[in-house]
């Protein structure tokens, strides 16, 4: 026996790198969630929300803050004036000295009163004094002009107000403090700024969860799509639940349902063609036999004929049987017969029919994860994907090197490797269409119907797999059949 | 009820196919390997040709004009017990079930090769192998006697296929014991590799419901799952 297995503590060998290393080259998503068509609406959604809001918030920030320093203005002037009034009445009667009078004064917290009358200043404050008052302030309000100016006291901001009095040179000044105001300022622009700031992760998050279920539909439609694409042709667009649907699901439906009907036909053609063949094939095969059967009597050129004959019209029947089955295949899955398989079992016996049939077999490594692995598969066909593997192998591949049985996280892998110069990586999609014998000079010469790889990426895909192929750690190609360990539904 | 002659070569083939030319390849093939191979162009016909004599292995196209193959297949089995080899669409799976359900042995699959269907013929021809002269073996109120070809529950016969025959032979020669699909295809139908393990499965069937007291719940044949078939020692 030549297959053996490795044991369960055996190490892997060094040139075979494990399963999980090599997804299948498709299936790779290279893409961020932020390429797709639900990001990047989000995105937009996001980028929007957050310029407006950030101009509301500029807006805001401009129309309350001047409507806050108008108030402001609009308070200290009428206090200003109560107080000047004030001041010039009580100037007018006898008992009250000028500081008195100052303090007597009704006024807002930490607003500071000035006197000054003929260039002699009086205050409420020793923090506010004369020279904290602009002199142009000054000059203007006493020569008769009310006025007010911003000024800085001992680095935090006033405003001051000036009133004129009724005598020569008198007038009245009071000093706000706009810290207070400042504040405000502060709180204010800290709640826009930290609103804006918020408004980026809020914004994302509800564009994300708008946009979901506004992008079902084309969710829907790629999904159908993909279905189509991977071979189900019976797959559709469900319009119910999704008025907005209707029109380019019916139009997509009916396409889908136009291609099923000519693929179908296509289809019963090349199954017709070939269930017509058979009973002439079979009559052929048994008047060969039976001609084969008088072949000593015959001459040696006729001889020789009857084996010419004899080599085409099995390698016919083999076209035609392959033809039959990939077109039953393309017919619908009717009888897929779906059973619990030990994979590496079924490897070993086919390797082993080989072996009897007197055809080259090769190592069977079985990985220590995939001894027991069960998967649910049709036999039959696996067991056709396996021997038409290695058939290729064998015709085209330079002979068959090694097979391998892994298991990957929620599937199980057979490997199968062979000796011959590998598939260029261009050719690689190429090799599993019917009649595709790779290109270039390399398949060319050996003969081959072209159908046995198709078959194999027909039945895997019927079983809910996949096959691709990729380089063996010799250089050759090698065929990685990876079946999910779910049952189909 | 006829019973095949037991013998380990067949001598007659009843040939039943409706194509004129594979009828004729048929018989001139398996006429070289020295059968008395009778054709017969329908289903008709056929049943005629099975009042007329008995033969050792039918031949049997399941696609036949009028009388189709299943139901001739059916209409023999309530008479005979001769093996029914059918000759089916190749891969068509559902033919294949339908055609054992309804009696048949075995099957080859169109195109087939000539040696193919004789050392299908030969392969159910075959004796069953009987170990020891005058053997009975008991299972539970079965008596199977491998010499006779004959089994009785509680006392009274019952009506086996040649096939069906076998393949309990098989089972109860050794109690306890698992035997795989593919040991009992080799063993009963003479497959070396690449048998159908539909047959085996179709053929337990059918057995179960004719020694079985309750074909849902057998006893005397049960099934080891993932594994084959035993007779519980």
């Amino acid at each position: 026996m030549t297959a053996t297995r490795s044991r369960p503590a055996a190490p892997l060998p060094a040139d075979v790198e494990p399963i999980a290393a090599e997804p299948p080259a498709e299936r790779r998503d290279r893409t961020g969630p932020l390429s797709t068509l639900r990001g990047r609406a989000t995105l937009a959604f996001t980028v929007v929300t957050l310029v407006l809001s950030a101009a509301l918030a500029v807006a805001v920030w401009v129309a309350v803050s001047q409507y806050l320093l108008l108030q402001r203005e609009r308070s200290t002037l009428i206090q200003t004036s109560n107080n000047a009034a004030q001041v010039q009445r009580a100037l007018g009667t006898e008992g009250l000295t000028v500081p008195q009078l100052l303090a007597q004064l009704p006024r807002e917290t930490g607003s500071i009163s000035l006197y000054v009358d003929d260039g002699q200043w009086g205050t409420t404050s020793l923090l506010v004094g004369r020279d904290d008052i602009p002199t142009g302030l000054a000059e203007t309000v006493v020569e008769g002009t009310p006025a007010r100016q911003r000024i800085g006291v001992q680095g935090t901001t006033m405003m001051a107000v000036g009133i004129p009095l009724a005598g020569l040179d008198q007038a009245y000044f009071e000093v706000f403090p706009l810290d207070e105001l400042d504040r405000t300022y502060r709180v204010l622009a800290t709640v826009l700024t930290l609103a804006v700031v918020g408004m980026g992760p809020l914004s994302f998050t509800v564009g994300w969860w708008v946009t979901g279920p506004a992008l079902r539909p084309l969710q829907r439609i790629a999904t159908a799509a993909e279905a189509i694409a991977g071979g189900d042709l019976s797959a559709r667009i469900d319009p119910r639940g999704d008025p907005s649907l209707v029109p380019i699901a019916s139009s997509f439906n009916r396409t889908v349902t136009d291609l099923e009907a000519r693929v179908r036909a296509d289809a019963r053609f090349a199954a017709d063609v070939s269930h017509e063949l058979r009973s002439p094939l079979t009559a052929m095969l048994g008047a060969v036999d039976l001609v084969e059967a008088t072949a000593d009597r015959l001459p040696p050129d006729g001889r020789e004929g009857l084996a010419l004959l004899r080599s085409e019209v099995h390698r016919f029947e083999r076209l035609v049987a392959d033809l039959l089955e990939i077109s039953r295949a393309d017919a619908g899955n009717a009888d897929l017969v779906v059973e619990e398989i030990r994979l590496a079992a079924l490897v070993e016996e086919t390797l082993a029919r080989r072996r009897l049939a007197g055809r080259p077999t090769a190592r069977l490594e079985v990985r220590a994860t995939a001894a027991e692995v069960v998967i649910h598969a049709d036999k039959r066909r696996l067991e056709r994907v396996l021997s038409n593997l290695m058939d290729n192998a064998d015709k085209h591949g330079g002979g068959l090197t090694a097979v391998t049985v892994a298991r990957g996280e929620d599937s199980a892998c057979v490997l199968v490797d062979d000796d011959g110069p590998g598939i260029p990586p261009e050719e690689r999609a190429r090799i599993f269409d019917r009649f595709a014998r790779g290109g270039g000079s390399i398949r060319t010469r050996t003969e081959g119907a072209g159908l046995g790889l198709a078959l194999v990426a027909r039945h895997v895909q019927a079983m809910g797999g996949t096959v691709t192929v990729g380089e063996s750690p010799s250089g050759g190609a090698r065929f990685v059949v990876e079946l999910p360990l779910q049952a189909l539904s | 009820m006829r019973v095949g002659r037991l013998s380990d070569v067949p001598r007659s083939v009843l040939i039943i196919e409706d194509d004129p030319r594979i009828r004729r390849i048929l018989q001139m093939t398996l006429q070289r390997e020295g059968l008395d191979a009778v054709e017969a162009d329908s289903g008709e016909t056929g049943l005629e040709r099975l009042a007329e004599r008995d033969f050792d292995v039918i031949l049997l196209d399941l696609m036949l004009p009028g009388k189709d193959g299943f139901e001739v297949c059916r209409e023999i089995r309530r008479t005979s017990n001769v093996p029914i080899i059918m000759v089916t669409a190749r891969g068509d799976s559902h033919d294949v079930v339908a055609g054992l359900e309804a009696g048949a042995d075995d099957y080859v699959s169109k195109p087939f090769v000539a040696k193919e269907l004789s050392a299908r013929i030969r392969a159910l021809a075959r004796r069953t192998r009987a170990p020891q002269p005058r053997v009975r073996i008991e299972v539970g109120d079965l008596e199977i006697a491998p010499q006779d070809g004959t089994v009785t529950r509680a006392g009274e016969p019952v009506n086996l296929t040649r096939t069906e025959f076998k393949l309990l032979c098989e089972l109860a020669t050794e109690p306890g014991r698992v035997l795989s699909r593919e040991e009992l295809l080799e063993r009963v139908w003479g497959y070396d590799y690449f048998g159908d393990s539909r047959l085996v499965d179709v053929h337990v069937r059918r057995l179960r419901k004719k020694v079985e007291e309750d074909p849902g719940h057998p006893t005397v044949v049960t099934t080891v799952r993932g594994m084959g078939y035993r007779v519980p020692g």
